[in-house]
């Protein structure tokens, strides 16, 4: 199966809109030349990152919460970063600086002004009461996407046309500087859970449990949510929403590894990556004049399988 | 030796334990009513709970101990277990209780691994050690958590309420190793279960109206215990020998 997925990996760049000549690739002033290097290895480099962006804070929200339901996504981070991006859009707010445009700086902000807002509200919670603050996501959720209903209601065709590109979600990259950024703060991520496993592995069974054997566990839980936000903040107000990935390819990963947390970390960041890559192959595969959103392919792949799962686990 | 002076605790303005002040100087037993504060108090040893007042352990306030250095001072083991993890076996939950004491970053060490299958051993549970944990039943669940505590080698051993979810056979298998425990630990043991309490025979305290009663023996007998419980006994006896 990983051998699969490492073959769509490496075929990935060759599947598009545009067929490449194979032979034209590697003349430095073709035009195949200039989709693969500028358009096509970026971007499968960025579907990479992005799905072990997801997969792994998926991975870390589930962990930290022992709730299964739990990820950037369900509890309206995700939700907060396209609000941002959609009060960018309406203002009409271009580039503001190093190039970087309003849209993914306003996005960023959405997404970490979510995370400090579900910190502070859960203050007034038990520590206990995980299911309350699934609920306060949700309430966010609802909350942001009717203050986007707002914005459409108020904006002109254009600005919505741009609303609805960027709430569909799109991997479509140019050139190398939003792969690297994202390769380096993957990598921060990664790195970051990696070094916490064991506290996870004991976080994973129970905050008493992990308290008494000797963890921070309120310290280790604000530092590791801390950097996964900061990762999909980054990630949202590139790409766009991309759901379903977070929540679905650790239990994917779980259920054909069953053992605990500390194991599954490195499986899950591959798979993740390789899960998105594949998706978004499909899409251009697929493409004719405009392409498919990412979104409506991960779901579409992963709610039968992840439905299918949950319901052989139920049996077992 | 375990001081707690003027303590209290409470939640939401309820208050639960008021002004306790009690010197454990080795094996003790806590009993009292439903709701009167006995876990509480086992929680607050432990700082799972936040409370007002001190607890010294060997008269250092567990207030300034560090987090680690309380794992390795006492452990705690809860009537019922709540775990998320559905894959954990048992081998690598026993291991759990090695992590005050993990130094290398990669991985546990062969001696942990080690003191970890030994206290399986011990406990003659060795057989389970593939199982996965959340699909024990209480019983053995209850000797698994043992065992974790075993593994962590604290001085100080708190049972929370251990045979509550266990039939009379395996009440017995857990009231011996209690028992025989005392020996290397001491041991607090927080219960309903007068049977368990009368056989570790520890001294008692009892827990009424947010205050402790110190028992160092004469707890067991029917007149007290009649008076305590306002329910009639007639030579409550150990079952177990």
């Amino acid at each position: 199966m990983w051998s699969l997925l490492l073959v769509i990996l490496i075929l990935s760049p060759f599947i598009g809109a545009v067929t490449l000549d194979i032979s034209e690739i590697f003349k430095p002033d073709s035009l195949a030349y200039k989709i693969f290097f500028d358009l096509r290895i970026p971007r499968v480099l960025f579907a990479f990152f992005a799905g072990v962006i997801l997969a792994l804070s998926g991975l870390l929200f589930q962990t930290l919460f022992r709730n299964a339901l739990m990820t950037p996504y369900t509890l309206g981070i995700s939700s907060g970063a396209v609000l941002g991006a959609g009060i960018a859009i309406k203002l009409g707010l271009g580039a503001i600086a190093f190039g970087i445009g309003a849209i993914s700086i306003f996005g960023f902000f959405g997404a970490m002004l979510t995370v400090f807002l579900l910190i502070y509200l859960s203050q007034f919670l038990k520590s206990s009461q995980h299911e309350s603050l699934l609920l306060l996501g949700i309430a966010l959720s609802l909350f942001y996407t009717s203050a986007l209903m707002i914005i459409f209601y108020l904006g002109d065709a254009m600005q919505n046309d741009m609303l609805i590109r960027f709430t569909m979600g799109s991997l479509s990259v140019i050139g190398w500087q939003n792969p690297i950024l994202l390769g380096i703060i993957s990598f921060i991520l990664f790195l970051s859970v990696y070094i916490y496993r064991f506290e996870l592995q004991l976080l994973s069974i129970s905050e008493s449990q992990a308290t008494l054997k000797g963890i921070d566990t309120k310290k280790v839980t604000l530092l590791l949510l801390m950097v996964s936000s900061l990762g999909i903040g980054t990630l949202v107000s590139i790409s766009g929403p991309i759901g379903f990935v977070g929540l679905i390819v650790p239990h994917i990963v779980a259920k054909i590894h069953p053992t605990t947390v500390n194991k599954r970390i490195i499986k899950t960041a591959l798979f993740g990556g390789f899960f998105l890559v594949f998706c978004d192959t499909i899409t251009r595969g697929l493409s004719t004049q405009s392409e498919l959103p990412i979104g409506i392919i991960t779901a579409l792949i992963g709610g039968p399988f992840f439905i299918y799962l949950i319901i052989t686990k139920a049996k077992r | 030796m375990i001081e707690l002076k003027s303590l209290a605790c409470g939640f939401n303005e309820k208050v639960i334990l008021q002004n306790i002040n009690l010197n454990i100087e080795n094996h003790l037993s806590i009993l009292g009513a439903n709701g009167s504060g006995k876990s509480t108090l086992a929680k607050a040893i432990c700082s799972l709970i936040e409370f007002d007042g001190e607890v010294f352990i060997d008269s250092v306030n567990t207030k300034e101990l560090s987090l680690i250095d309380k794992a390795k001072t006492l452990s705690y083991i809860p009537a019922k277990l709540e775990i998320y993890d559905s894959f954990i076996t048992v081998d690598e939950f026993v291991l759990l209780g090695r992590f005050p004491y993990k130094k290398s970053y990669f991985d546990y060490s062969e001696k942990d691994k080690k003191i970890a299958s030994n206290t399986l051993e011990f406990l003659k549970i060795s057989h389970l050690k593939n199982n996965i944990v959340s699909s024990l039943s209480s019983g053995e669940q209850q000797l698994v958590l043992i065992a974790q505590a075993l593994a962590q080698q604290s001085k100080i051993i708190i049972f929370d309420e251990p045979t509550a979810n266990l039939d009379p056979h395996n009440s017995k298998i857990i009231a011996e190793h209690i028992k025989g425990l005392k020996e290397y630990h001491q041991i607090i043991l927080i219960t309903h279960d007068l049977h368990l309490a009368s056989y570790v025979n520890n001294p008692v305290v009892f827990i009424k109206d947010k205050t402790t009663t110190l028992y160092e023996n004469n707890f067991f007998n029917d007149d007290n215990l009649e008076e305590l419980y306002n329910v009639k006994f007639n030579s409550l006896v150990a079952q177990y020998d």
